[in-house]
């Protein structure tokens, strides 16, 4: 489903120029939860950044169901990115100023869909992440899983075919970084989502189908 | 879209808050000072209702030390030597209220509960030529309205509108203390300047050889500046005082207006430097608070949001911002003209209420538009770890 060749990103200043990704070359299967491990700085969000479209490759290609998607223009991007994809961040990134329900109803209103509906969809992906009982609460009011379950159901609303996760258990302790690795599991095996989850704990990587290391920018395993 | 923004602004609404007075006070500010502005302007558009090309005044000085009869004597041998000249075309004695003077008669009523107030003019048979006035109804005064058992006046339209709007009241009588019988309707006489009111004006007939105080003489075209010292004598011979002031009635009027032109000027200037300054804060809060907002552009660009949606996201908080701060402005300056709080005409406001308006949106709009094409250029890789 996600091809990546030669992928390459490196970055330039004036006087010094680094090289966070070298050369990865990656088949990502559909449905497959694929865990990218490695540590600080090794490139492992680069790499996530760059099959997400949020950032480019200074070299390589993607194609996702054979399709080149490195030389989309602007607004294919933005579609693209809003259909196919999902997103979890380490920090959440929810909107303090909007609630619950209206933070995961975001990707719906990039698309031609009716408020009513929207909220419906909304709805139903916070009931399917425990969470149909806080639609009207602020993030504020949240704990960090709750927190983390809320982006979770905003990444599943739009039912992407792909959910990028940039260390989604990072900010939690065990117990809540259990609960989102299982919900996350239970969407790749009910739904056939396909999931690349990045993250620094072993424990985590080893409830995937797949894990793949990076040191300095190369693939090593 | 619409509703996802109000919801933002309503979450927001502390934060918000400031935002709104400053445009809510800067509103009204340009709202006073667009009204004054337009009121200024609508008195110069409106015709003075007598010329100053080519005309002169003489401020006369020596006949109140005379005796009647020989004040009588000068003021009739002022009048044949000024009209013997080849130079003069016409000439008018009046009192202390004449053009750019400053000076002015008037006098109101209440009889029987009609009120009623005017400014008061005296003249003689010659101001009419000599200020080359236009009558819009009737006639100027004639020589038998010196004889006429009720004294005959003349309005200005100002007067009519005022007191008897949609009436012919030629050869009316009307009760102002005691009775007058209008002749003549006049469009304007507004001697007191171009930035005057028109106000209600009674021009009553008064003996020349009575207004003893100034001169107005029509001169011919082009008289050279020269000639002044010409008639300056003359005049000194015929009064046999040397403190007769000769103006130019053209460079009085100028003189008259340069006042207001300042103080217009002063206030244009200032409520500019206070554009300048709320465009310049409402630039420096749209930035920092887009800089403020860098995580969420990033993560909606990563939901699929387009740059396109993020800049109309950021214009659009901010027009409905300006929107509310408007509404609550307009409900207060509105007042103005409902309540009939002052003398002016209502279109006056709303014109002013309309043009104010006009001018806050669009110096939002460009003070929200460069920051908010900024936001959409964030690359969302690097925002979404600016928390």
């Amino acid at each position: 489903m996600i091809h990546l060749q030669n992928i390459t990103k490196v970055y330039r200043t004036k006087t010094i120029e680094t090289t966070a990704l070298n050369n990865i070359d990656l088949d990502v299967p559909k449905g497959q939860f694929l865990s990218i491990m490695g540590p600080s700085g090794c490139g492992k969000s680069t790499l996530l950044n760059i099959i997400g479209l949020l950032d480019e490759p200074s070299n390589g290609m993607i194609k996702v169901d054979g399709k080149q998607i490195t030389n989309y223009t602007s607004r294919a991007t933005a579609k693209f990115r809003n259909e196919k994809l999902g997103f979890i961040f380490q920090s959440f990134h929810l909107i303090p100023d909007l609630n619950v329900i209206d933070n995961v109803e975001l990707p719906l209103l990039y698309r031609s869909i009716s408020s009513k509906k929207r909220k419906q969809m909304a709805a139903e992906a916070l009931e399917s992440v425990g969470l149909a009982n806080r639609k009207h609460h602020f993030p504020s009011q949240l704990s960090g899983g709750q927190k983390q379950r809320v982006a979770i159901a905003r990444a599943i609303v739009g039912k992407p075919e792909i959910i990028l996760a940039d260390e989604p258990t990072g900010n939690l302790d065990s117990v809540m970084g259990d609960e989102v690795m299982e919900i996350l599991n239970k969407l790749n095996k009910d739904f056939g989502t396909t999931i690349i989850m990045v993250t620094h704990d072993e424990r985590m990587a080893k409830k995937t189908d797949r894990l793949v290391r990076l040191y300095d920018g190369t693939q090593v395993a | 879209m619409i509703a996802h923004i109000l919801k933002l602004i309503w979450n927001k609404r502390g934060s918000n808050a400031l935002m709104i007075l400053e445009i809510f006070l800067s509103f009204l500010v340009l709202f006073a000072v667009l009204a004054y502005v337009f009121f200024n302007l609508e008195k110069l558009n409106t015709p003075i209702g007598f010329e100053t090309k080519d005309k002169w005044m003489i401020s006369l000085d020596n006949i109140y030390g005379l005796d009647s009869l020989e004040a009588n004597q000068t003021m009739a041998n002022l009048k044949q030597s000024l009209e013997d000249e080849d130079q003069i075309q016409s000439v008018s004695f009046g009192n202390w209220a004449v053009p750019f003077s400053g000076s002015t008669s008037s006098n109101g009523t209440d009889l029987n509960g009609f009120k009623m107030w005017s400014l008061l003019i005296d003249a003689d048979l010659g101001l009419k030529e000599t200020l080359n006035l236009n009558i819009t109804h009737g006639r100027w005064f004639e020589e038998d309205d010196y004889n006429a058992a009720i004294p005959s006046v003349i309005v200005n339209s100002a007067f009519m509108d005022k007191f008897y709007p949609n009436k012919s009241m030629i050869d009316s009588t009307f009760l102002f203390d005691d009775p007058q019988r209008i002749v003549g309707v006049i469009d304007h006489y507004r001697y007191l300047g171009q930035f005057e009111e028109d106000k209600p004006c009674i021009i009553s007939l008064v003996d020349y050889k009575k207004n003893q105080d100034h001169a107005i003489i029509s001169m011919a075209a082009n008289t050279p500046a020269s000639y002044e010292e010409k008639l300056a004598a003359l005049i000194k011979v015929v009064t046999k005082g040397d403190g007769s002031i000769i103006q130019n009635l053209e460079k009085r009027r100028i003189n008259n207006s340069r006042q207001h032109w300042l103080m217009l000027g002063s206030l244009i200037f200032v409520c500019g430097f206070l554009c300048l300054n709320v465009a310049m804060g409402l630039f420096g809060v749209l930035w920092y608070n887009i800089n403020k907002r860098k995580a969420e552009i990033g993560l909606r660009q990563a939901l699929g949001a387009h740059g396109i949606d993020i800049t109309k996201q950021f214009i659009l908080e901010i027009i409905i911002l300006t929107g509310v701060a408007l509404a609550i402005g307009i409900f207060f300056a509105i007042q103005i003209p409902l309540l009939d709080v002052t003398e002016f005409e209502d279109a006056l406001y709303y014109k002013s209420i309309l043009y104010s308006s006009l001018i806050i949106l669009s110096l939002v709009f460009i003070c929200a538009l460069f920051p908010s094409i900024q936001a959409a250029k964030i690359t969302p890789a690097n925002s979404l770890h600016e928390d």
